[in-house]
């Protein structure tokens, strides 16, 4: 057995969870410091076939890295910057990091430039002196747990609120080492390997080829991290985006990142119904095909997530520096806009307040941020609400600690914007349950978090979401735009991709993991 | 009612830098924010401006780049700003800075109240405010958690002490410093943005203020700063071993030892 795998231990008991809550078992456990670390795990594991679960910062919310026995292998000591690559012709600045790197330390290290540049190459160094002399730059995916790993957003595609205008991780992923069960590595670049239709080749590092075929099932037409990436001609980098923790192990990663924008401004509204806010969404978002700036984040908040957080700051002391909501307002929508110049970015503002007083807003009710400060107000509103659910469900589950909370993760297309939300409304009304919404709005992305009183509403919730899914999926949506589908969402995409989806997945997963043994229960399952 | 409220533009962070020669802080260049006392003194003045009308002004003391945080708090709906800045004025102590305002409060005429943040994150001091009443000829209650009363010529509020608090009526014009928590500052809103368009902020200088620069700035500082520090703090542990009453004799003569307890 190779030195770096060791029992898990007791006191090791929180490896056996993520955010999800769910909680997992377990054998050994190692923390690989580098990539032939990894290997020499890998290699050391094909004898006795052992499970292999991978970890990154366990922030998922999917039970994605709750281990279903077996090994664990955590990243998070893999967690040096290992350089930069300046792309002259391209004017765009590139940097090679291991996974276990945090989002946060990505977002530090941009803000200082002050990179450790011990073992870097000359150009990484060259590369860091243009940076230094080149402005702010950053990396545009921002989910809210900033404390996650930057392989543990690869493996799902990880999105944001500004995701509505940046996209989300996978389109600023350039490049990626992944060792593979057998302890071959495989290297993609972006615009290097490519399918041919549906079918693709790929090469490892001695020489070894792997001929493979892309599933034949259409991703639907939104926001969307629910299964393998499939296309023609698909870029097979993109297979490894969002895969999970099952084909493979990220050792490295290229990320490319943007030119900071030099002024972000954002505006809280609100409507006195939820129609009016709708309409809001679609005018700021140009649906009629009118020519404005998109805003960078649309953000809703429903009427229950208002009366929640209204109630919150009544009782709950950290809930304190939330503005004062007024009582004939039903909706509330947040934008963010992104701009080069002071007066650009609020004229922005402005053209979107014209909108807003179109629909009945009101511009002495709004909430408006041009600075750090203020913008970590909205953010906090924002956030305030999931936060918010937590504490009522970690309260009620004193006296039922099997409940937890229901939260979805679909989105539809466009054209489904009303349909959908009115969809979310009349069910949960009908079941008399007790919910918030809000979410991104401008991918029609609601979260809809149900919050049960008891058992018996915890499952009914359940099978509402299970109802839910199938709808969105009729309208052409995905069951998860940005969670993942870990283990807790395999049937949902069942429902989505149907058996023989699965079956082309799992004929996929074969290709690179021949056992089965990466990432047990994440996406599918199988016996 | 007129208000004016003071405020100050601080370092972003502590990593600041320090004139070798003056001993005080370098603030150009540097990342800066409005006190954070002074937002919750602003918000003060908002309350009392929304409830019975009149105008607020902003005062401040500082490099022209303190201009930013003016316009910042015109954002939130305060009427004008002025801006008091000569290189005259630089490295000013509390007195000093005190003096300044005190000068540009003249100029400025007619008011009722002046609210100041307790004190600045830079200096810590929490000096200027009764300083500025003092030189103003007005008086002036600190820490001043609650405004119970607004009333024509006066004002009841509650001022935090360690033991609790203490009711305070004083009366007109007068200075009061305020502390964090007495409100939730609000956040500019379109109509405030619009209207901060056309508020107006003046830049004083020493000749517009009428002020003598012997008691401005460094030279009207009659307390200087010889050195700035982070406090070293020695960590260490020591295990006195034996029964209860052998492990309290060597206490005592370890303290003992440290003059940190004096026998009697």
């Amino acid at each position: 057995m190779d030195n770096n795998i060791k029992i898990l231990e007791d006191y090791q008991i929180e490896y056996l969870r993520d955010e999800s809550r769910r909680v997992g078992s377990a054998n050994t456990i190692s923390f690989p410091k580098t990539q032939s670390e990894v290997v020499n795990i890998v290699l050391s594991l094909v004898e006795c076939q052992s499970l292999i679960t991978i970890q990154g910062a366990r922030t998922g919310i999917t039970a994605g890295a709750v281990p279903e026995g077996g090994h664990i292998m955590n990243l998070i000591k893999m967690n040096k910057i290992t350089g930069l690559r300046y792309d002259e012709v391209k004017n765009d600045f590139y940097m090679m990091l291991q996974p276990g790197v945090l989002l946060t330390d990505v977002k530090k290290i941009l803000e200082s430039k002050n990179f450790d540049t011990k073992n870097w190459s000359q150009s990484s160094i060259e590369a860091l002196e243009v940076l230094k002399n080149s402005g702010k730059y950053f990396f545009s995916p921002d989910p809210t747990e900033t404390t996650a790993s930057i392989g543990g957003m690869v493996a799902c595609n990880a999105s944001g609120a500004c995701s509505f205008k940046y996209g989300a991780t996978r389109k600023y992923i350039e490049a990626l080492k992944v060792v593979l069960v057998d302890g071959n590595i495989l290297e993609l670049k972006r615009g290097k390997t490519k399918a041919n239709g549906r079918n693709f080749s790929v090469k490892l590092n001695f020489g070894k080829i792997l001929n493979g075929n892309i599933p034949s099932y259409n991703m639907p037409n939104v926001k969307n991290a629910s299964g393998y990436y499939a296309k023609e001609d698909m870029e097979i980098i993109d297979l490894f985006i969002g895969s999970e923790g099952t084909l493979g192990i990220i050792t490295e990663i290229e990320i490319k990142l943007l030119s900071k924008p030099a002024f972000i401004y954002g505006m809280t509204s609100f409507f006195r119904s939820e129609e009016a806010a709708l309409n809001f969404v679609r005018a700021v978002r140009g649906d009629s095909g009118e020519e404005i700036t998109k805003p960078a984040a649309l953000e809703y908040f429903n009427h229950n997530a208002l009366k929640l957080l209204k109630s919150q700051k009544l009782t709950n002391p950290s809930f304190n520096k939330l503005p004062d909501i007024h009582s004939h307002y039903h909706t509330a929508i947040y934008t963010e806009y992104h701009g080069e110049s002071k007066d650009s970015t609020m004229q922005m503002l402005m053209d979107a307040t014209v909108f807003m007083t179109s629909f009945g807003g009101d511009e002495g009710d709004t909430w408006v941020a041009t600075n750090d400060r203020d913008m970590e107000r909205l953010h906090f509103f924002r956030h305030a609400t999931p936060e918010a659910v937590n504490l009522i469900i970690d309260g009620r589950r004193v006296a039922n600690p099997s409940i937890t909370k229901l939260g979805t993760d679909m989105a539809v297309p466009d054209e489904y914007l009303e349909n959908v939300i009115n969809l979310y409304n009349s069910s949960v009304s009908e079941e008399k349950l007790e919910s918030v919404m809000f979410g991104h709005i401008g991918n029609n992305h609601i979260h809809v978090n149900i919050i049960p009183k008891n058992i018996e509403e915890y499952h009914k919730g359940k099978e509402l979401y299970n109802s839910l899914a199938k709808e969105v999926i009729a309208m052409g949506g995905t069951v998860s735009a940005e969670h993942g589908i870990g283990k807790m969402k395999t049937v949902l995409l069942k429902e989505m991709f149907g058996d023989a989806g699965i079956m082309e997945m799992i004929g996929l997963k074969k290709l690179f993991d021949p056992e089965l043994r990466l990432g047990k229960g994440n996406i599918f399952n199988y016996s | 009612m007129n208000i004016i409220v003071c405020v100050k533009q601080v370092p972003g962070s502590n990593d600041v830098k320090m004139d070798k020669v003056t001993n005080t802080i370098i603030r150009e260049g540097i990342e800066a924010i409005i006190n954070p006392f002074d937002v919750y003194a602003v918000e003060e003045a908002l309350k009392i401006k929304d409830n019975f009308g009149g105008k607020i002004t902003a005062i401040s003391m500082g490099i022209p780049k303190v201009v930013d945080t003016l316009k910042e708090v015109l954002d939130l709906g305060v009427n004008s700003g002025v801006l008091l800045s000569d290189r005259a004025f630089a490295g000013a102590d509390s007195l000093a800075t005190a003096y300044t305002l005190s000068k540009g409060i003249n100029k400025i005429g007619k008011y009722d109240l002046i609210i100041c943040g307790k004190q600045a994150t830079d200096g810590d001091t929490a000096q200027v405010g009764p300083s500025l009443a003092e030189k103003l000829g007005i008086p002036h209650t600190t820490n001043v958690s609650n405004i119970e009363e607004v009333g024509a010529d006066f004002i009841i509020c509650n001022r935090s002490t360690d033991e609790g608090y203490e009711v305070i009526k004083i009366f007109l014009p007068a200075v009061i410093t305020v502390v964090k928590d007495i409100n939730v500052p609000r956040l500019p809103s379109i109509r405030t943005l619009k209207s901060a368009k056309n508020a107006e902020i003046f830049i004083w200088n020493l000749r517009d203020i009428n002020a003598d620069k012997n008691y401005t700035g460094l030279k009207g500082s009659p307390t200087q700063v010889v050195k700035t520090f982070i406090p070293q703090y020695d960590t260490g542990t020591e295990i006195f071993e034996g029964t209860n009453e052998e492990k309290c004799n060597k206490l005592a003569l370890r303290l003992l030892d440290m003059k940190t307890l004096f026998s009697i």
